[in-house]
């Protein structure tokens, strides 16, 4: 019961912000697949779970774009992982998604809440 | 990138995406080890936890781009695999639509070859021709030179108007074997008109084309000529060939492709126009039968429409011209007509593009009968493969994907199938040309017809469209239920249940589909093959067997005039020596050889009107002729030797008989002919001595003309075609014959030997080969429903086993379970005979007489070949009817 309940209390990623967050989270350092899950997952206080199914081809789709590089690593356990990595134009594109992110939430929160809106002018 | 690099990273990649998947399962198991999990209860949970490995790959893999082509490489390595994996069904699936395919390739090449081909000029879409129509006779494109200069000087819709005149030409000169070629006689502005550049050198101008100034003595060869006789050697200009006693400088060389503007003939030498009265013998121009075909390019904007209405203007010029010459009343009645010309001239396309586009039809309904035959194994198939299908939907695979998957199966066999198609057609398209071209002479072509089938990008085009077609039209079926398949609940029901009602109506709708398209084909087939046998039964007025025919080549001898019809008197007597010779004649023309003679006839007391007068037939034959060719001696007697330096006397059929004498009698009676060149006139008045019933002369298919016959010793000029009765196999005396002739003259040649029945039979080529066709085509498509019918009762009984079963478990006889299977089947094919029927007839309706003179909508041909299916289908059904009852209760029982 307690696990469906969870299920219930994730909300659905929005259409294209996959890849934004995905650039953030690399922004702190090279990570592989299952550790960006994890990362996001954990930020995010166990709201936002990516799906196994969006994230490869994410970071494929990413990769493609070049806006991420890949190698072969060994981690912390000792055993090889495949990491991704930010690459400069993965930082711009990350930046241009952040300012249109902030875009969207602002004018979404214009909608949702014009009252106080009217209020301040 | 190459492809094999391309390939090698690709397989890095996928070993790549392996491994990373690999980790982060191996990463997440780790993980919750860590948080006290039970080794499997982790890696279970992890596994959860990612979900669908398969689709995760494949979903991934569409982010690398090319992938249709990594997937279309897999669907055709699956595809390949399924073919191989039955390959009794492959063999017959792609056979089957090798045939059909191949039949479609082979008439189309034909086609194409014939009408769709466009001549080797500029903007050939904006040539016509001129074609003149006497009533009753097929178009012609022949005018006199003076015609030509009326409408090339007074038109105003043509940016030019060309003449040319084949011809045949011995040819020789220094390096050169004096040889037979064939060429073409062109006015000045053939090349400019058509846009035609040389390819070295200069083509003849209107400046080599001033008539009556001789014109000048210049050639234009072929390509091919320049290869296989001067092997392309620059130096050809300015050689001198000689062509008919006459030097001409060879000028220039037209292009490779250019062949003029008759599809079937390839002339290699072109000369101005202007030359031939120097070089014919006998000059048709100076004789005034010069036959120029014309050819106009129509001036930009303005349509076929406006050329016709000026032209039929421009027309009575040659009417009156016709008129002058010929008392015909029906010159009167000539008709212009203007033909584009785009794809050649249509002396080809008026006689063979009916049977053509008729075959064309038959083989696209024999190829649907294919269709739809395969259409329904592959369904049967599908459901047979529901299970795999279910599996792979559980393995990953989205709904598309399979349908994907199955349509490349299809398209995999369909292009198989037309690799085959395609080389069938090679040898079909020549063997066919080599039929059709096997008749009679035609009018206006020469005897040896050329044709260029070979397949070019058109008919590959077209086949590649077929096939794709094809497969996608027979392909749809096992799809669709692929499509439905792939929402089977669990793999569990699939192997029961899988079928739905649809899924079975539609797989019996294409049996019933196939059964209806049988019985239009062979409706179709039966009227052709029931044609064929009344053209090859119907009483001509002769005998076709036993009968010899020797035509004789006396021009290079020295008999002429009285010299040789005592010789000819003497070759008869030697020929009816021959042992199994009954009897030998000779005649002017033979039957049914395609040529004769005609003129106007005056008889005596009966007076004509003007309008109403009628060619009769003529013909010039001895003594014997009608014993020889069976026709019976109605009344009066037969000619004889005797007549020789008597009165003028004649012979004519019942058919002249009863039209100009009241009590059919006409022994006793005269007339004269009308004054020609054949030298007739009201001073020669003939006596009519016999009557003869009547016999067909031109054409089996004709109305008996009225036919006058002369005694050809009586006329003093005897003709060189002979005809011995024979008691024994005509071929047989054939040699004999050749020896009598070689020791009565070694000076005169045998020109042809042939037998009646072979004179006939080449008249009706095209009429047998579509008989034949068809009715090939008729009896494979009935095979395939056969074989549909068969396909579907018995998987319905492989489906129903259990349920048969369990009825026979119950008590249920074999004849019932017989009966139960067959009356299943037998609706179905009732249905389809029934749809199939009415098709027939309605379609028969429709092409009522506009295909020959046939009747296209005969019942009784209907009503047989209607039985003809119940009763190829009732064995179809039979078989696995009785194997139903052979099903075991206990094995059927237990089977679940």
């Amino acid at each position: 019961m307690a696990k469906k309940q969870r299920y219930q209390n994730r909300i659905e990623l929005l259409q294209g912000t996959l890849d934004m967050l995905i650039l953030q989270t690399l922004q702190w350092g090279a990570q592989h697949g299952y550790g960006i899950s994890q990362s996001i997952r954990g930020r995010s206080g166990e709201v936002l779970q990516v799906e196994t199914g969006s994230l490869y081809p994410a970071l494929h789709r990413l990769g493609t774009q070049a806006w991420v590089s890949s190698e072969w690593k060994q981690t912390e356990s000792n055993q090889r992982a495949k990491y991704y990595r930010l690459t400069a134009a993965g930082r711009k594109q990350l930046l241009s998604e952040q300012a249109r992110w902030e875009q969207i939430v602002d004018a979404i929160a214009g909608i949702m809440s014009p009252v106080r809106e009217e209020g301040q002018s | 990138m190459s492809f094999w690099n391309w390939l090698w990273q690709r397989k890095k990649r996928e070993a790549d995406l392996e491994e990373e998947i690999q980790d982060h399962l191996r990463m997440a198991a780790q993980e919750r080890m860590e948080q006290g999990l039970t080794v499997e209860q982790a890696h279970a949970s992890a596994a959860r936890e990612f979900g669908n490995v398969t689709l995760v790959k494949e979903t991934t893999r569409d982010m690398w781009g090319r992938v249709w082509l990594e997937t279309l490489l897999q669907d055709l390595r699956y595809g390949l695999r399924a073919m191989l994996r039955n390959p009794g069904f492959t063999v017959v699936a792609v056979l089957t639509l090798g045939l059909g395919i191949g039949a479609n390739t082979a008439i189309f090449s034909l086609i194409n070859a014939l009408m769709l081909r466009m001549l080797p000029a500029r903007n050939p879409g904006q040539l016509v021709e001129l074609l003149h129509r006497y009533p009753g006779e097929p178009r012609m494109n022949g005018f006199s030179w003076h015609s030509y200069e009326h409408f090339r000087d007074s038109n105003h819709v043509f940016s030019g108007l060309i003449g040319v005149m084949p011809s045949h030409f011995q040819v020789r000169g220094e390096g050169l074997e004096p040889e037979a070629v064939d060429g073409e006689y062109v006015v000045g502005d053939f090349f400019p008109v058509l846009g035609v550049k040389p390819v070295i050198g200069r083509l003849i101008g209107p400046q080599d084309d001033q008539m009556g100034a001789a014109g000048s003595h210049v050639a234009v060869v072929s390509w091919s000529y320049w290869k296989s006789r001067f092997n392309l050697d620059p130096g050809i200009l300015g050689k001198r060939i000689i062509v008919e006693d006459v030097p001409l400088t060879v000028v220039g060389v037209t292009p490779r492709e250019f062949f003029g503007l008759m599809t079937w003939s390839r002339p290699d030498v072109w000369l101005p126009v202007a030359m031939e009265p120097a070089i014919g013998r006998p000059s048709r121009m100076t004789s005034g039968r010069m036959g120029l075909g014309l050819i106009g390019r129509l001036k930009p904007g303005v349509s076929i429409e406006q050329a016709r209405a000026e032209m039929s203007v421009l027309f009575q010029f040659t009417v009156e011209e016709m008129t002058k010459n010929s008392k015909d009343p029906l010159w009167r009645q000539l008709k212009i007509e203007v033909a584009p010309a785009g794809a050649g001239l249509s002396v080809l396309r008026d006689n063979f593009a009916k049977p053509l586009l008729f075959l064309m039809a038959l083989v696209g309904l024999l190829l649907l009968v294919a269709c739809t035959n395969i259409a329904s194994m592959l369904l049967a198939r599908a459901v047979a493969r529901q299970r795999e299908m279910a599996l792979r939907v559980s393995l990953g695979a989205g709904r598309f994907r399979l349908v994907r998957q199955v349509l490349t199966e299809s398209l995999l066999l369909s292009t198989t199938g037309s690799l085959l198609g395609v080389f069938l057609a090679y040898l079909g398209a020549k063997a066919l040309l080599r039929i059709i071209t096997s008749g009679r002479q035609i009018v206006e072509l020469p005897a040896r017809i050329e044709i260029d089938v070979h397949p070019d990008v058109h008919v590959l085009l077209f086949t590649a469209g077929v096939a794709l077609l094809t497969g996608v039209l027979f392909g749809l079926a096992p799809a669709w239920s692929a499509f439905f398949s792939a929402s089977a609940p669990s793999l569990r029901e699939v192997g029961t249940a899988g079928e739905t009602r649809l899924q079975r109506l539609f797989g019996k709708s294409l049996v019933v589909a196939q059964v209806a398209l049988s019985v239009v084909l062979l409706g179709a087939a039966g009227l052709f093959v029931g044609h064929l046998w009344n053209l090859q039964h119907l009483n001509l007025g002769f005998r076709r067997d036993h009968v010899l025919l020797v035509t004789l080549d006396p021009r290079r001898s020295e008999y002429k005039g009285e010299q040789l019809s005592r010789l000819y008197q003497e070759l008869l007597g030697r020929m009816e020596a021959i042992p199994g010779v009954r009897s030998a004649t000779l005649s002017g023309a033979t039957p049914i050889s395609g040529a004769g003679a005609s003129s106007f006839a005056n008889v005596e007391g009966h007076p004509e009107k003007p309008e109403d007068r009628r060619y009769v037939s003529l013909n010039w034959v001895a003594p014997k002729y009608f014993q020889t060719l069976g026709t019976p001696l109605l009344a009066g007697r037969d000619f004889n030797y005797q007549d020789q330096g008597g009165p003028r006397v004649a012979i004519v059929n019942q058919a002249m008989a009863r039209y100009y004498f009241a009590d059919g009698n006409p022994i006793g009676k005269h007339f004269w002919l009308d004054r020609d060149w054949k030298g007739f006139g009201p001073d020669k008045t003939y006596e009519i001595v016999g009557m003869v019933g009547d016999a067909k002369y031109y054409d089996i298919g004709e109305a008996t003309p009225r036919t006058i016959y002369f005694n050809a010793f009586q006329e003093g000029h005897a003709p060189s075609h002979f005809a011995l009765w024979t008691s024994i196999d005509p071929e047989n005396v054939a040699p004999e014959v050749r020896r009598a002739v070689r020791e009565a003259a070694k000076t005169i040649q045998v020109a042809q030997v042939t037998t009646l029945a072979d004179q006939v039979d080449a008249s009706i080529v095209p009429e047998r080969l579509i008989a034949t066709l068809s009715g090939s085509f008729g009896a494979l498509g009935s095979v395939l429903a056969a074989i549909g019918l068969y396909g579907l009762l018995a998987y319905t009984v492989a489906r129903r086993a259990s349920e048969i079963g369990i009825r026979m478990a119950l008590g249920a006889q074999a004849a019932d379970v017989r009966w139960m299977v067959m009356t299943a089947g037998l609706w179905w094919l009732a249905i389809g005979i029934g749809i199939g029927v009415s098709v027939s007839l309605a379609v028969g309706r429709i092409l009522q007489n506009r295909i020959w003179r046939i009747n296209s909508a005969d019942p009784l041909t209907l009503a047989a070949v209607a039985l003809l299916l119940a009763a190829v289908g009732l064995v179809a059904c039979y078989i696995p009817a009785r194997r139903a009852t052979k099903v075991d209760p206990m094995v059927a029982l237990r089977y679940e």
